[in-house]
């Protein structure tokens, strides 16, 4: 416990020395991680904490990033709120647009509810280009960040420090809140709002305040967005934006707090990264948000906290062995995978394609990929591949075999990590049966 | 005159075809508790299948082979990642059909790129029906409906008249009987899943050859076949029928009216103040056809929760 | 021990064709100790289900303290002061124990829109929540998940949050089922205990419990109450033995 508080504590800090170590781009790099976290981290209120699963968050990223543009004051007009307060109206509106959304939404549960959400979100994405007085039509509307407090905030420096201070802000906000008798009551919402109602309390209203704040919070996201970058158009609604804040979600794990923020920074991260890299960083993401699916339903999060809880039980030196192996795997599984869908992509672009077409029954141009030539004819090309998945696999088992061991050797100690694996099985456990209930 | 009975028709086969890829869709969900994310994955499969074939085969061989590899492709689904993932529950099911519909539009992307293709009607089909107030109706559109329909007796009659159906409709209904008398009830599921799967590919490659082929053909059929199971109520199959009818007609009609609630405060003398309030009073029903489906979905989620015709509640 | 807190008067119930409750009169008078039994199917949870919000009745009045509560919502019936315990353990089962009982305590405390108390520095909500663990002596057990307990600790836990709220009315739905002898003759006690001074409606099959702990026996058969009386009413009762003591106390 001192040991997290200690990390985030760091965490911050550096946060707030980062653009004096790093460069412009950078930077931006790095605000759009903290709008990302935010987004996920609110989503994650209804989602993990409240166990209502929401395809339209996208809706309140959008009403909230357009509500400051008009807050702004758009093409000229005079700002109704200084620039640092900006995202309040985002989060006013939010709010509002959530608690109406929450209403009729958190009247039904389970797919149901998701499904709700998400043709709430379509009637909104269909609509928007059509009110152009409050979204401005295909085009959409821009603004102008005004000087206030003494800051221009025409550098991206000053947009950094106003997105850090909001989004830390909103972040601590939540996690009190998740401290308070009502989160408290949240976290029995997803667990079994049949008792709750039977203890006493109004389900369907505390399911709508859920829906609310998590808008509200998600509004303040879409006006860090907006103000970062002075303009919005209806694709902010498009449906790929509910999809990202599920998938980094979920691969950041749901029934941790930081889960969803380290999930959301990370693939924010890896994206920006990698989209000089590479054209086919959404497949990997589909295919890590599905391995996690699949795997490790715990996500990210509960692989930390699985690591820190063996760490504690067996000494590092026995566990390292298992460690090492494991990322040996994991890297050649990986590299085989890249090197597959990236040689397929090049192999399959139109440009390529034309050039195979010209060699005219020959054979074909060689393919430049990590700093070498691959010929699509040969042997090795496809061969190496093979080679990473076999040995990828090979490692697999033998770090699965090391792990054995060494449980089957403190079989008798007391299992705590057992207890860890549990806590993720039981809650999505207790979920099933819940919605076993409802359909009985 | 013209404009209503044109709508009809084109409303009509809409209608058919969107009920062609509900039909597994609703029956799945029935099923398994399953609402499949990735189920108009399979109709894009099916039409890029079915598009790649023709370059090698004939239309209609092209055509029925899609089919079959988009059905293997839905039984993989099942067998090999959903029924891992079972013991989780419905939610984690309901992820990773999304995190698959994600995937597989990225591979399209990956392999056709992200633009539409030139996957045509053939040449030979290339004709019109009947002449219709002096335009000619495409007979593509007719065999389109003709399909849907070929598929809904298909479908009805197996599962209302041979042994085959009674077994898969108790799993429907009573999946922990149906495993107690002693059916295979997973090999049932796995059954359903493939035909599901199958019949969203037959649909995508005939109307992926109409309508167009591109790598977000199933997101944006998604949401509206999502929406015609909802309304029909989910697990029934007359319903999806009813639903996607409705549907089809309602968007086919709604493109050509240019009225807008001005026009009906118009009607009782205060149009002009409700132009002065502009947004959404001045919005056309015209420019609004593709909301109407959501509009009616959420009513229907409110007022009738189990759909048009749904059993379960 | 005069007036009736609670009293249902000619409620009728169906489902579809299935008439499950049949015009049902019954009064629960203040600090009675009540058990309905019946052969299975005889609508036993049904009429909980009535009394409690999670079904409305087709006709009938229910009372509960001079107030009409037939088809209000679950939570306003708790409001009024009436709380239940299920059939099948329904508890938080990925909450620790303490934070299944507390969040039953704070509701009497109004904190559900209570969004910025740290709930920690909330004394008397931790010290009741102790002392109803401490009841039904789950205290060891405060921070297991509560999916975690054994099924007779589990039904313990069910009872500590359906006491949280301090009802004044308690209605048992079969506390014993699935239970050994000793773990039946402790929840015997602690009913006991924790009933003294309010009411009580139980449905129980254990014929030991329902004679042992009750003031009075209500017999309930395909939807009707046959007959209504003391525990040695009820054993002389010639219906009742008919209808359905005859089955299974002889037996």
């Amino acid at each position: 416990m001192k040991h997290s508080r200690f990390l985030i504590l760091a965490a911050i800090v550096l946060l707030f020395a980062l653009p004096a170590i790093l460069s412009h781009s950078l930077v931006n790099a790095v605000n759009q991680m903290l709008i990302a976290a935010l987004f996920a981290c609110a989503f994650n209120l209804l989602c993990g904490q409240a166990g209502m699963l929401s395809f339209g968050h996208a809706a309140y990223f959008g009403i909230g990033a357009f509500a400051t543009l008009h807050a702004m004051g758009i093409m000229g007009q005079e700002s109704l709120l200084p620039t640092p307060l900006l995202p309040l109206a985002g989060a006013c509106v939010g709010f509002l647009s959530g608690l109406a959304a929450g209403w009729f939404s958190t009247k039904r549960t389970g797919v149901y509810f998701s499904m709700i959400t998400l043709a709430l979100a379509e009637l909104l994405h269909t609509m928007a280009p059509h009110l152009r007085s409050l979204f401005g039509g295909e085009a959409g509307l821009s603004g102008m960040r005004y000087p206030a407090l003494g800051l221009t905030f025409g550098s991206d420096i000053h947009v950094y420090y106003l997105t850090l201070v909001w989004v830390l802000g909103a972040i601590g906000l939540q996690y009190y809140i998740t401290l308070t008798p009502y989160g408290r009551l949240v976290l029995a919402l997803r667990e079994n709002s049949h008792r709750l109602s039977f203890l006493g309390y109004n389900v369907h209203h505390l399911g709508t305040l859920t829906f609310a704040l998590s808008a509200m919070l998600t509004g303040i996201a879409g006006g860090l967005q907006a103000i970062s970058i002075e303009a919005s158009n209806y694709a902010i609604f498009d449906m790929h934006l509910s999809s990202e804040v599920v998938l980094n979600t979920y691969i950041g794990g749901v029934n941790v707090f930081l889960g969803p923020i380290l999930g959301a920074a990370v693939m924010t991260f890896f994206g920006n990264a990698a989209s000089d890299l590479t054209r086919n960083w959404l497949l990997y993401k589909g295919i890590i948000f599905v391995l996690v699916m699949m795997f490790m339903p715990t996500g990210i999060a509960g692989l930390v906290m699985m690591l820190t809880a063996n760490l504690r039980k067996y000494s590092a030196l026995l566990l390292w062995p298992v460690l090492l192996l494991s990322c040996i795997a994991t890297f050649l599984l990986t590299m085989g995978t890249v090197f597959t869908v990236e040689m397929m992509q090049r192999i399959l672009s139109q440009d390529y394609q034309m050039l195979a077409q010209m060699s005219d029954g020959g054979e074909w141009p060689p393919v430049q990929l990590f700093g070498r030539q691959w010929l699509p004819g040969s042997l090795i090309s496809w061969g190496l591949p093979v080679v990473l998945f076999v040995a990828g696999g090979y490692f697999v088992k033998l770090a699965k075999n090391r792990w054995r061991v060494l449980q089957e050797a403190s079989s008798d100690q007391s299992s705590e990590t057992d207890s860890i694996h549990n806590l993720g099985e039981m809650t999505t456990e207790s979920e099933h049966e819940l919605n076993e209930r409802e359909k009985a | 005159m013209e404009y209503f009975t044109i709508s009809l028709l084109n409303g009509t086969v809409y209608g058919l075809l969107l009920f062609m890829v509900s039909a597994g869709l609703t029956l799945i969900f029935g099923m398994m508790g399953v609402l499949n994310f990735a189920h108009t994955s399979f109709y894009m499969l099916g039409a890029y299948f079915a598009y790649t074939l023709q370059k090698y085969i004939s239309f209609w061989p092209s055509i029925i082979l899609a089919t079959v590899l988009a059905g293997g492709g839905g039984i993989v689904v099942e067998r090999y990642f959903l029924r891992r993932v079972h013991r989780y529950g419905h939610a984690h099911e309901l992820l990773l059909t999304f995190g698959l519909s994600y995937i597989i539009a990225e591979l399209i992307k990956l392999f056709y790129g992200n633009y539409p293709t030139n996957y045509r009607v053939p040449e030979s089909l290339h004709f019109s029906a009947f002449q219709i107030f002096g335009t000619d109706y495409p007979v593509y559109r007719l065999l389109m409906g003709g399909i849907s329909l070929g598929m809904f007796l298909l479908v009805y009659l197996l599962l209302s008249r041979t042994r085959v159906g009674i077994v898969v409709r108790s799993a429907i209904y009573r999946p922990r009987m149906a495993e107690a008398l002693g059916h295979n009830v997973p090999l049932v599921f796995m059954g359903v899943f493939g035909v599901g799967a199958a019949l969203a590919g037959l649909a995508g490659a005939v109307a992926g050859a109409f309508y167009t082929t591109n790598p977000n053909m199933a997101l944006e059929l998604g949401v509206i076949v999502f929406v015609v199971v909802v309304v029909g109520g989910l697990g029934s199959l007359e319903g999806a029928m009813l639903a996607s009818l409705i549907i089809g007609l309602s968007s086919s009609f709604a493109v050509g009216i240019d009225l807008s609630l001005v026009d009906l405060f118009a009607f009782f003398g205060a149009g002009e103040w409700a132009q002065g309030l502009g947004g959404l009073m001045e919005l056309k029903v015209s420019s609004l056809s593709a909301t109407i489906p959501f509009a009616l979905m959420l009513i229907i989620l409110l007022v009738r929760p189990s759909g048009l015709l749904g059993e379960k509640g | 021990m005069t007036a009736p807190i609670l009293s249902m008067d000619a409620v009728h119930k169906s489902f579809g064709d299935a008439h499950i409750i049949r015009g049902v009169d019954i009064e629960l008078l203040a600090g009675e100790r009540r058990a309905v039994i019946g052969p299975n199917g005889a609508g036993k949870s049904t009429l909980f289900h009535l009394i409690s919000g999670q079904l409305k009745p087709d006709k009938g009045q229910i009372i509960l303290n001079d107030q009409e509560i037939q088809g209000l919502p679950p939570q306003r019936i708790n409001h009024l002061g009436l709380a239940r315990s299920f059939q099948i353990t329904n508890i938080f089962p990925g909450l620790t124990v303490f934070e299944n009982v507390r969040i039953a305590v704070s509701q009497r405390h109004g904190l559900q829109y209570s969004l910025w108390r740290l709930i920690d520095r909330i004394h008397n909500v931790s010290e009741q929540t102790d002392s109803i663990m401490e009841k039904v002596r789950l205290s060891a057990n405060r921070d297991t998940l509560a999916g975690e307990l054994s099924y007779s600790e589990q039904r313990a836990l069910e009872i500590g949050m359906t006491l949280a709220s301090d009802p004044r009315v308690i209605l048992l739905d079969e506390p014993m089922a699935g239970m050994s002898h000793e773990e039946t003759d402790y929840m015997v006690a602690l009913i006991r205990e924790v009933t003294q001074g309010r009411s009580l409606l139980i449905v129980e099959h254990d014929m030991d419990v329902v004679f042992s702990l009750s003031d009075r026996i209500s017999v309930l058969v395909y939807g009707e109450l046959i007959a209504t009386g003391t525990p040695d009413e009820i054993r002389n009762d010639s219906r009742v033995q008919e209808a359905y003591l005859g089955e299974e106390v002889s037996a």
